[in-house]
């Protein structure tokens, strides 16, 4: 079953590979809602949530050829589509990890038990987290991203994303806690 | 993972709350996209492109000599119809000597009427020599074909009209013959 899913849309992708345009068009059509609310989570802006999801299908088309259905056509764009939003506030030299070392809070790191809250809350309090504590808890809760794969997104390491991770945690609970 | 953590997870979808303008970005999208093809250039370094190449360069080189071909074809026919105009020529030309001939070998003819005729044969050859060469420069010209056949045309009406002197001047003889 695993690799079925891997190759939902295949000969769709497939037509997009010989630059088929009524193909592209119908793949964008498919993605390009999911990838522009990943978008604006990650850079809080609809104007650059549209550049980067443009930006993104561009580099999809053109690299399509690199696609080998290791993963499905919508995980791959989504990495595309996230790689660009991190290299995007980098540029713009806004922090994608606390600025903090974490080393200074290895005793606060444990994980916090935390019960359910109201989704329109979380939706508010992860808007008003601050740089830096916003990419993790997206990628993590939200894009459903292990901390492997946060630290190669991020450029940290495993132990880091996961230190980084329960530390936005908490500050998101407190912000909701202030709602 | 605790109940908040679940609870996110669960309810991802309801996350994507917002809607993109798709008809903007895909006009910028494709734009983009129409703007990159002329890259394909460089592409015809790969392997691929180059035995398509050498394909078409083949199938180029194929069609050259099938046209080639076809020309030389229809030059042949030029020549099997030229052939057929050498047999009648030929023809004709056999009959006319012959005819020349029995002119000449006539005894009821004077000499004068006989070098009359010959002259007029001569020229008549003589044009049709000139015809002859004419036709080869230029083998469907429908005027040098009309000229042949005007010349052969003439020649049969020379041998007609001694033809009628011949037997004019039998009857004359006939007619002196009584009046005696």
């Amino acid at each position: 079953m695993k690799t079925d899913i891997r190759f939902t849309h295949q000969a769709l992708v497939e037509k997009c590979k010989i630059n088929q345009s009524s193909s592209q068009y119908e793949l964008y059509a498919l993605y390009v809602d999911a990838m522009f609310n990943i978008g604006i989570r990650m850079l809080g802006s609809k104007e650059d949530a549209e550049d980067i999801v443009q930006e993104s299908f561009v580099s999809a088309f053109k690299n399509l050829g690199n696609f080998n259905y290791e993963s499905t056509f919508g995980a791959w764009l989504k990495r595309i589509v996230i790689n660009k939003s991190i290299n995007f506030l980098k540029a713009k030299r806004l922090p994608v990890v606390p600025m903090e070392t974490h080393a200074f809070h290895l005793t606060e790191d444990t994980p916090v038990e935390v019960e359910a809250v109201d989704i329109e809350k979380i939706k508010v309090g992860i808007t008003k987290l601050p740089a830096g504590y916003k990419q993790i808890i997206i990628l993590y809760l939200i894009e459903g991203y292990d901390h492997i794969e946060i630290g190669e997104v991020l450029g940290i390491s495993t132990s880091t994303s996961k230190s980084q991770y329960h530390r936005a945690k908490k500050k998101l609970v407190e912000i909701i806690n202030e709602l | 993972m605790d109940n908040f953590e679940k609870q996110i997870r669960e309810n991802v979808a309801e996350f994507d709350s917002h809607k993109a303008d798709r008809a903007k970005l895909w006009a910028k999208i494709s734009q983009e996209l129409e703007v990159e093809r002329p890259k394909v250039i460089p592409l015809w370094k790969s392997p691929l492109l180059r035995i398509a190449a050498t394909l078409l360069l083949l199938l180029g080189i194929g069609s050259f000599i099938g046209l080639q071909l076809l020309k030389s074809g229809a030059s042949a026919e030029t020549q099997y119809a030229s052939q057929e105009l050498l047999d009648i020529d030929m023809h004709y030309n056999r009959l006319v000597s012959y005819q020349v001939k029995l002119v000449q070998n006539n005894t009821n003819l004077s000499e004068a009427d006989k070098i009359e005729f010959l002259s007029f044969m001569d020229e008549l050859d003589v044009e049709y020599e000139d015809l002859k060469v004419e036709l080869q420069k230029n083998f469907d010209n429908e005027r040098v074909l009309e000229a042949i056949i005007y010349n052969y045309k003439q020649r049969i009406e020379l041998i007609e009209n001694l033809l009628i002197q011949i037997n004019d001047s039998k009857i004359n003889d006939d007619e002196y013959g009584y009046t005696l």
